[in-house]
């Protein structure tokens, strides 16, 4: 009976974990296809690398001692997890539009939360590698000091921060939805985040309405826990920050998740969201 | 009756390339990007890091952010000036066609001039906001002069890139990955005087290198830039400009006898 064949209970169910791996381990050859090797090699070597060296000098030819040059040199090593999380997690939706999937997707019975979360996993280890990469550089080269005792405090910012900065990257995802291109929008949040998160100078110095925006920005948060882990601050003060840091990818997911859900919704009465 | 080639007038030509590339970057906004919004941003962050450096810095700040637009639309734009006729397939039939395909990419080079110049103009007027004052300019009628020469070296550049990027699948990872390199190499932001040694020779390939040396020896007293000074500053910029225009006409010479033996360049 047609009836039967399409009630919600005979729609096959599928495992949150199968639908997470499978689209972690394909999303790589579809919608993240153009991250090819060469350029994720040179996102996380060479990118934090040159960012880190230009704002060094900037800050040097400034007038900045050894201690402004450490902050630079950490806030831009952290920031280079905006590459990957952000830029290429927002292009994936350029991507599903481009190769023709995104009506396919949109129908899919598939958990949301496993689908979105099972592709921003390489952008995530893609993350995490360029930010150790970059603060290999910031301590090799640039003087920023970490105590040994500091490294499992600062693995744990770390590791918060680029979940964080992948679920932005997931919600401005959801928002290029909507547009014809989320080029503009994954570049502007890259580099908003060099001026208003904290990551070049502190975000107080910014007028009192800035930095309230930057604190809107999972990077900001991010940034905080990192710098609190390097200079050895208590756990109790640290997990403040990653508390907040929580809370922001928290935000984020669950903003990303409403957000693909209303333009679910709207596609699916209009037909015609997923044309650009 | 003897075979006529119809008379094409190449500034035409060139006129047409240019009012296309218009339309498409109104069509395709992702230009802002590396023309207008990332420069603001770097102009912004410069001025904040420079603030009670002394007053020329701020004529440091808009200087480097607005080369920084212009750089950025030149590695950008300019990469991307024959990749779209592949992308497009017209890259045959341009280069088919009676006018020279120089003169086609030439208008498109140049809208990459203006655009980068409009970006610099942006990042002018936001710092001078932030700031609240005009940047001090020792020389501005020279500095003008000075500043459109720059604007040349680039456009030198920019040709050079789009006529070696076809032979690359690497651009865009050039663009992408090497864009901070160009930066940091060709000092927009700060004299590459300061960058350990080694890394000098590399920079001076470059025309901007040497005429942006220029400019700031001109705009700022109290520079200290390349021992040489500003005159061997020009010398090198015209002399790297001029060899990077003979390097592009070699270039575009060799694709277009290489399109019209096999008929295809699409491919690589």
């Amino acid at each position: 009976m047609l009836a039967s064949a399409t009630a919600t209970r005979d729609v096959p169910r599928i495992s949150f974990w199968r639908t997470f791996w499978t689209n972690a381990l394909i999303a790589p050859r579809t919608t993240l296809g153009f991250m090819r090797i060469d350029f994720v090699l040179g996102t996380v070597f060479i990118i934090p690398l040159m960012q880190m060296v230009f704002f060094v000098f900037v800050v040097e030819i400034g007038g900045g001692g050894a201690s402004e040059i450490a902050f630079t040199a950490l806030g831009n090593a952290v920031a280079t997890v905006t590459y990957s999380s952000i830029f290429s997690v927002c292009q994936t939706t350029d991507s599903e539009k481009q190769q023709g999937t995104m009506e396919h997707l949109l129908v899919s019975p598939s958990n949301r939360l496993a689908l979105y979360f099972g592709r921003g996993l390489l952008p995530i280890l893609i993350s995490l590698a360029t930010v150790t990469v970059g603060i290999f550089y910031a301590v090799a080269l640039f003087g920023v000091h970490i105590a040994p005792a500091d490294y499992a405090s600062l693995g744990v910012s770390v590791v918060l921060t680029a979940f964080a900065m992948v679920g932005f990257g997931l919600l401005l995802g959801g928002v290029a939805l909507y547009l014809r291109t989320s080029i503009i929008l994954g570049n502007i949040f890259l580099f908003i985040g060099l001026l208003l998160s904290g990551v070049n100078f502190p975000a107080s110095q910014l007028p009192a309405p800035l930095e309230w925006i930057g604190y809107g920005f999972p990077l900001t948060w991010g940034l905080d826990a990192v710098r609190a882990s390097v200079a050895g601050d208590p756990t109790g003060v640290v997990g403040l920050y990653w508390l907040a840091v929580a809370l922001s990818a928290a935000a984020s997911y669950g903003l990303a998740i409403g957000l693909w859900k209303v333009f679910e919704h709207r596609a699916l009465a209009t037909g015609s969201i997923a044309r650009f | 009756m003897a075979h006529v080639t119809p008379t094409v007038s190449r500034s035409r030509a060139t006129s047409a390339s240019l009012r296309l590339s218009v339309l498409m970057f109104l069509a395709d906004p992702q230009w802002l990007i590396p023309s207008m919004i990332a420069p603001v941003m770097f102009g912004l962050v410069a001025f904040e890091l420079f603030r009670g450096a002394g007053h020329y810095y701020l004529t440091y700040a808009i200087l480097g952010a607005g080369m920084m637009s212009m750089w950025g639309q030149t590695l950008y734009g300019s990469g991307w000036a024959i990749g779209q006729d592949r992308e497009f397939g017209t890259l045959e039939p341009t280069i088919g066609a009676p006018t020279p395909y120089l003169y086609i990419v030439f208008g498109r080079v140049l809208w990459n001039v203006i655009s980068g110049l409009i970006g610099g103009a942006i990042v002018y007027v936001v710092v001078l906001v932030a700031a609240g004052t005009p940047p001090p300019v020792a020389n501005p009628l020279g500095f003008v002069v000075l500043f459109v020469f720059v604007m040349l070296t680039l456009a030198s550049v920019g040709v050079v890139f789009t006529a070696a990027w076809v032979y690359t699948r690497y651009a865009g990872f050039i663009q992408n990955v090497g864009e901070f390199a160009f930066y940091v190499g060709t000092g927009c932001m700060f004299p590459i005087v300061i960058l350990p040694f080694w890394t000098n020779p590399i920079g001076l390939f470059f025309p901007p290198t040497w005429a942006l040396d220029a400019l700031r020896y001109l705009s700022i007293p109290g520079y200290v830039g390349f021992s040489w000074g500003f005159w061997w500053d020009v010398l090198g910029a015209v002399a790297t400009t001029l060899a990077y225009l003979a390097v592009a006409g070699t270039i575009f010479h060799r694709v277009e006898r290489h399109v019209l033996a096999s008929g295809d360049l699409s491919w690589y």
